[in-house]
């Protein structure tokens, strides 16, 4: 599910005044449990998601789950 | 779900059942393809499909005596199509000889047959290609018996022997000048393991059962016109090929009977109506063939008569190009699902349950109820897809908490004195009727959730109305004001848990207030009432409105034709239709009635929140109804005209008729979005308590924040289509800038933030200039990341 591209890095963490780094996040809808590369705010672990990965690949996943 | 109940439903359904044509052919021509090929230009198709069903096509092709054509149901509408010429050009233009087949190993066991004949030939072909030796007994020199009639006559010698080469290609041995009688009958029935007889004559009477062709229970068989008793070409070929079935069945001692009830002519359920189909002419042939292109044009007038009632006023079946019968079958098979993909799920969420397939099936087979069970069936096992109905019962939340819902007596005489004088009581209907309260609710005015939010500036005034006019009629019973959500949203997911919960609060609303008779302006609410809280009584507006006249307004009559769009949910109301008629016709409109209408109307596209569980699908209803609409819109339901003017379609609600001022403008009124129904609602609720029952405290049900919220027209447009609300992204903003929690970006100088609410995050991009918000991008997801 990584659909984060270059552009997407140009994010720093507002409170933390940090780079984003790709790692490792856990995500989980209905009974589905994935572990997924991400960027994310390595002080505070808030993770980015851009809208392209969201309304893309995300919803993808959304939808396959939700008519398992 | 009771799935054998389900496939029931679905067996009932006659979409695949035969046109009479092919059920009148002996063989099953299945005249629908080969007349399709015929038009298509492509007649080598269509002669490949007389090959498979037609035994020496060539020859009975051109002779067959076509009792296919005798039931046509183009008969009356231009005479029946000429199947018979059609065969004969297919022949001439479309043959192919056959490539060699692979030749099977006769070693099923060992047939004879008497009569070289039509039907001996049949059977002869037939059980050598399932796999037995056979011989031919002719007492002639050669083939063919009465074809050789034809030679001259339909029929030229060249092709006869041509096609009779079929015997010797399939490896048939034939023994000529051999005159089987009686005793040579018993010798044969001792050296093989069964006897085909196609004499045509026999020396004496035989007892042949009409559906096996066996003769009384011994190892002989017999057809042709010693079975059929009459001249038919075709009838003599299909009891030969019926035989040869059961002589295979005999030998390899299986059932002759099983299964077999629809060999030959049979009586198919299809009636094809004709009524609406335009008069063509039969395309006369110049010479003795029709050419290739008289049999197009010919083929052309073929109605590919099949039972499309309930599709040709579907959009959803139509969308999904499906049959109740095969819908049924996915549906079972969806059912049955353990473990993979249902891939059913969003077609059975793309039906409105507008009931509209009932009305127009003459077998009563009800769609909508077999996609409320199975919703219903989804929603048990978990396997309801969530997203699809989210939004809507988010909504019907909404509706039914604080923010919306209450419940209101008529306000009391003693909160009421101050109207109470001279002239006030005298011009004001509404004075009057506070003047003569009870305090007895014997009406309760219920305006449903969707009402409320796009006409909200009218509900209060309505609402003034009856109690003037109620109270004039009624002096028992008071007025009372009931906001809320009747439920249909959760019916339409199947979610019963939501709808039993629902119900049991509005009853106990109606036990407490004196079990007063509801007033209803959706007709969502009325079926809803019906289906769940029959012990209600109900009344719509629109029947008050036509009985006790409209409100005294400076309403002006209207000059312009209207076409009326009847509610889905009110298809058997005819009450409801006879009053919004008596309405329009009193303000002198011009009513044109639509092809699908009152008890037969079709839904907007709203219904069953397909507009919501597939935007696309919601889409084509709109479109489908706009075009069958020349006029504009009369509609009194408000998601119908919401969808409608969304579509681009001069669209009136029946109240904008009373209560609107510029009809121009209202017929083109962009409706609220989905933010400004919520604010439209809690609006509404404030504005009543205040100005009818002058309550003010702790009436701000509104959301504040301490920033100005700008959202471009784009923006909102792109939250309308993802289903995020206004009041969302101000949560979203108002939770990073408290708790700094958010993305920056340099370069942009913009925000980006998130904040779960409920199964939902939503994200929102965003610049800030003092205390100005601007909104850039808006988008959600359902996934949930784990942050640790």
């Amino acid at each position: 599910m990584n659909g984060q591209s270059d552009k997407d890095i140009t994010w720093v963490c507002h409170k933390c005044n940090q780079n984003l780094a790709l790692k490792k996040v856990k995500v989980r809808y209905l009974e589905g449990n994935f572990e997924v590369e991400l960027m994310k705010c390595t002080k505070c672990n808030m993770v980015y998601i851009g809208e392209d990965l969201a309304l893309g690949k995300m919803l993808e996943v959304e939808k396959g789950l939700e008519d398992k | 779900m009771d799935l054998d109940k389900l496939l029931e439903t679905g067996d009932k359904c006659i979409h695949t059942e035969p046109p009479i044509c092919v059920a009148s052919c002996p063989v099953h021509l299945d005249v629908i393809a080969f007349v399709s090929e015929i038009e298509k230009g492509d007649l080598k198709k269509a002669y490949k499909l007389m090959e498979k069903r037609i035994p020496f096509a060539r020859l009975i092709g051109s002779i067959c005596d076509h009792p296919c054509e005798n039931g046509c149901s183009r008969k009356d509408a231009g005479g029946s199509i000429r199947i018979s010429d059609l065969e004969k050009a297919v022949v001439q233009f479309g043959y192919q000889p056959q490539k060699k087949a692979l030749e099977l190993p006769k070693n099923k066991g060992q047939v004879a047959v008497i009569g070289a004949g039509l039907s001996g030939m049949t059977a002869a072909v037939d059980l050598t290609k399932k796999g037995y030796m056979v011989t031919l007994y002719e007492k002639s020199d050669r083939l063919g018996g009465r074809i050789w009639k034809y030679e001259g006559k339909g029929l030229e010698k060249g092709l006869i022997e041509e096609e009779l080469q079929i015997i010797e290609k399939q490896g048939i041995k034939v023994n000529f000048n051999a005159n089987i009688d009686h005793s040579g009958l018993k010798e044969l029935e001792n050296e093989v393991d069964a006897v085909y007889l196609g004499t045509g004559v026999w020396e004496e009477v035989l007892k042949i059962d009409s559906d096996t062709f066996q003769i009384e229970d011994t190892s002989v068989f017999a057809g042709g016109r010693l079975a059929n008793k009459n001249d038919s070409i075709i009838a003599s070929v299909n009891s030969g090929r019926r035989a040869a079935i059961s002589i295979d069945r005999y030998i390899s001692r299986v059932s002759l009977t099983a299964s077999r009830e629809r060999e030959g002519v049979f009586e198919t359920p299809l009636n094809y109506k004709v009524d609406k189909e335009p008069f063509i002419a039969s395309i006369e042939k110049k010479n003795k063939y029709y050419s290739e292109n008289e049999a197009i044009m010919e083929a052309r007038r073929c109605m590919k008569c099949q039972c499309r009632d309930c599709i040709n006023g579907c959009t959803h079946m139509q969308t999904f190009n499906i049959s109740p019968n095969a819908y049924v079958r996915q549906i079972n098979h969806n059912e049955r699902i353990i473990l993979g993909t249902h891939y059913a799920n969003k077609m059975i969420n793309s039906c409105t349950q507008c009931g509209l397939c009932k009305e127009a099936c003459f077998l009563d087979i009800s769609m909508k109820d077999v996609i409320h069970e199975t919703r219903e069936s989804m929603v048990e096992k978990g396997k309801m897809p969530l997203s699809a109905h989210d939004f809507a019962l988010k909504d019907m939340k909404f509706s039914n908490s604080k923010k919306f819902s209450m419940v209101r007596k008529q306000p009391s005489k003693e909160a009421s004195k101050d109207l109470f004088y001279y002239p006030v009581l005298s011009y004001s209907k509404y004075a009057k009727g506070l003047f003569r309260g009870s305090g007895k609710t014997g009406f309760l005015f219920y305006p449903g959730c969707q009402l409320s939010a796009t006409h909200s500036e009218h509900i209060g005034e309505i609402y003034k109305y009856l109690v003037g006019t109620m109270k004039e009629n009624y002096i028992e019973g008071d007025v009372g004001l009931y906001l809320g959500c009747c439920g249909a949203p959760a019916d339409w997911a199947g979610r019963q848990d939501l709808m039993g919960e629902n119900t049991q609060n509005i009853k106990k609303v109606w036990e407490e207030n004196d079990q007063p008779t509801f007033i209803l302006a959706c007709s969502s609410c009325i079926s809803i009432f019906e289906k769940y809280l029959p012990e209600i009584e109900v009344v719509s507006l629109w029947e008050i409105f036509d009985q006790y006249g409209l409100p005294q307004r400076n309403i002006k009559p209207g000059r312009r034709v209207l076409n009326i769009h009847d509610a889905c949910a009110t298809r058997h109301h005819s009450n409801v239709h006879k009053s919004i008629r008596n309405i329009v016709n009193s303000l002198s409109y011009k009513i044109v009635e639509l092809d699908y209408t009152k008890d037969k109307t079709k839904c907007c596209g709203y219904g069953g929140l397909v507009y919501y569980a597939n935007r696309d699908q919601a889409t084509e209803f709109i479109k489908d109804r706009i075009n069958e609409s020349s006029e504009d819109l009369l509609v009194y339901c408000a998601m119908c005209k919401d969808l409608f003017v969304s579509g681009g379609k001069r669209t009136l609600h029946i109240l904008d008729l009373i209560y609107g001022t510029n009809l121009d403008g209202l017929a083109n009124k962009k409706m609220p979005t989905l933010s400004e129904r919520h604010y439209n609602r809690t609006k509404l609720k404030m504005n009543l308590l205040n100005d009818i029952w002058g309550e003010k405290q702790g009436m701000d049900m509104m959301n504040h924040v301490d920033f100005n919220l700008i959202i471009p027209d784009d923006i909102m447009a792109i939250m309308e289509d993802r289903y995020i609300l206004v009041e969302d992204i101000q949560q979203v903003i108002d939770h990073a800038r408290k708790n700094d929690e958010c993305f920056f970006n340099p370069e942009m100088n913009q925000y980006l933030a998130r904040l779960r609410l409920e199964n939902v995050t939503y994200w929102v991009q965003f610049e800030e200039k003092d205390k100005d918000v601007t909104v850039k991008s808006v988008y959600s997801h359902r996934m949930e990341i784990v942050e640790e």
